[in-house]
């Protein structure tokens, strides 16, 4: 008995060819593909807009309005990225088969395989790590020693230019594809087989399922269809929670009777009771919740305009503020509210919710909220307001 | 054509190296920790899931009847994407200690009931299907008896 050389090795790797699935193939792939494209261009234009929420640069205003903009681009952000995972499984598994080309003679042809398979490689890799990130951080799940934001962000980049390169490369196949019939030429020689329209109907069936049966997160009349949600909708006061006061270490300071809020401007300061901030004049303004997590929701808020207070300290409407929240444990316990911000009458300390006196794990004794801001900048037991800070 | 495909090429590589380069400040445990989940999907898909599903659809195709063959694979394609979609909230990882408004539903029982509606489409598909057939059969055999 003789060890198998190299050769028979390579006899036993299947060929392209051995694959006989007619429901594969490019009419196929470009289906699935232009899907999946335009799932990831929403995906990563809107992600882009989420971290210009987290490090604004020096050149960008954001602005209050549209009131709901934010929970609009983050669930698109959450949705179009649970609509990809569907269809990324079909049309990788469209193209399987050329996993097992072999590269052709000459260092020419091996250097052109290699490019488009390093290519792919990238594009593979990069857009599983976005899905599998985005999907973990969304259950809050960090089995990684990364920072989840910062890498998502830079890894973004490289899928969507993996993917750029991958329509550069592939174009005249795409646009062929695209403009021949969907159904492979022989496909009722074999009438029982799954076709490639049955294939394409079922990858935008489970792509559109995936959305029904998760957005109920974030899209109101879907919460009792959306059996996947990560947010099932309820809590306190009939709105979920993303940190609640034991979790933020606030769970004794927040209750305690000596609690004052403090308005700081340079040397002035002002400080008041609970009890002070309710004897001001309350408006109420129904503005949503919206997390970079997808989830989002409207409640009723009551309280008091920022701009009040700022008048307070004699600070101008528009000044620049600081919040800061007692929390001890976690990130975000501080949050900058920009003068435009700060200035529109729905900018609020709010000490109600829907209705009823703030529940500590919604930020009781008092929180921010705030029109068209990410939920984590919507700072909860505020002690301390500081101006122009 | 050319011109569109090259500005793509050219357009892609700088975003690539973008994002490359906002990962300059990483330490090496955090790049380590990441080419891992990089390489891991590409490995986990390649190696196992693909070959697995590749598996799957041959044995179907030899086992199946006949009008069984397309409802199932419609039907496997839809359990399989949405499984795979859905393994982050059936994994039982995640979640805030005392905090319920997160991963409040039952997720695995929604799971076992989504694969039997899928079965049972499946099954439904099938029957029709061969009630076809065997209309269509009975078709010809009355069309050549006339």
């Amino acid at each position: 008995m003789r060890l198998p050389t190299v050769a028979d090795i390579e006899r036993r790797i299947p060929r392209p060819d051995d694959f006989d699935s007619r429901a594969r193939g490019p009419e196929l792939t470009a289906r699935v593909g232009t899907a999946l494209g335009i799932c990831f261009a929403v995906c990563f234009l809107t992600g882009m807009w989420s971290h210009l929420q987290y490090s604004t640069p020096g050149w960008l205003t954001l602005s209050p309005n549209p009131t709901q903009l934010y929970r609009w681009t983050q669930g698109l952000h959450i949705v179009s990225g649970t609509a990809a995972i569907p269809l990324l499984l079909v049309k990788l598994w469209s193209v399987f088969p050329r996993l097992f080309i072999r590269p052709g003679r000459g260092a020419r042809a091996l250097v052109v395989e290699a490019l488009e398979r390093v290519s792919i490689a990238a594009l593979m890799g990069a857009t599983f790590f976005m899905l599998a990130s985005g999907t973990l951080n969304i259950i809050g799940w960090y089995p990684w020693e990364f920072s989840f934001r910062r890498t998502h962000e830079a890894v973004a980049w490289v899928a969507i230019g993996a993917l750029l390169v991958h329509i550069g490369v592939k174009l005249p196949v795409i646009r062929t594809a695209l403009g021949a019939p969907v159904e492979h030429a022989e496909h009722d020689l074999d009438p029982s087989a799954p076709t490639r329209r049955s294939v394409l109907l079922a990858a935008f069936a489970a792509s559109g399922l995936a959305v029904v049966l998760t957005a109920g997160q974030t899209v109101p009349w879907l919460r009792r269809v959306s059996a996947f949600s990560v947010r099932p909708g309820d809590g306190p006061q009939d709105l979920p929670v993303n940190r609640t006061a034991a979790g933020a270490g606030t769970a004794k300071t927040a209750l305690d009777p000596a609690w004052r809020l403090e308005l700081v401007a340079g040397d002035r300061t002002v400080s008041l009771s609970r009890d002070e901030l309710l004897a001001m004049p309350q408006s109420t303004h129904r503005l949503p919740i919206a997390c970079v997590e997808g989830w989002s929701r409207n409640a009723t808020w009551t309280g008091v305009p920022l701009r009040d207070l700022l008048a307070l300290v004699g600070a101008d409407a528009d000044s620049d503020v600081v919040v800061r929240s007692l929390q001890t444990r976690g990130a975000f316990g501080s949050s900058r509210v920009v003068g435009n911000v700060a200035k529109d009458g729905r900018t609020m300390l709010a000490l109600a919710l829907n209705g009823a006196t703030l529940d500590i794990d919604h930020g009781y004794p008092a929180r921010l909220i705030a029109p068209n801001r990410p939920g984590v900048f919507q700072t909860k037991w505020i002690n301390r307001i500081e101006v122009g800070a | 054509m050319r011109a569109v495909r090259g500005l793509l090429v050219a357009l892609g590589v700088g975003c690539g190296l973008w994002g490359v380069w906002l990962m300059r400040d990483f330490t090496r445990e955090q790049l380590t920790s990441e080419a891992f989940w990089l390489a891991g999907g590409v490995v986990l898909h390649d190696a196992v899931l693909a070959p697995v599903v590749v598996g799957i659809g041959y044995a179907a195709s030899r086992v199946l009847p006949a009008h069984w063959r397309s409802a199932t694979a419609t039907a496997f394609v839809v359990w399989g994407t949405l499984t795979v979609a859905f393994l982050p909230v059936l994994s039982g990882q995640g979640g805030k200690p005392g905090n319920d408004t997160i991963l409040g539903k039952p997720y695995v029982l929604s799971w076992v009931v989504l694969t039997l509606v899928l079965a049972a489409y499946a099954g439904v598909a099938a029957l029709l299907r061969r009630r076809q057939a065997r209309s269509s059969d009975m078709k010809t055999l009355h069309g050549s008896g006339s």
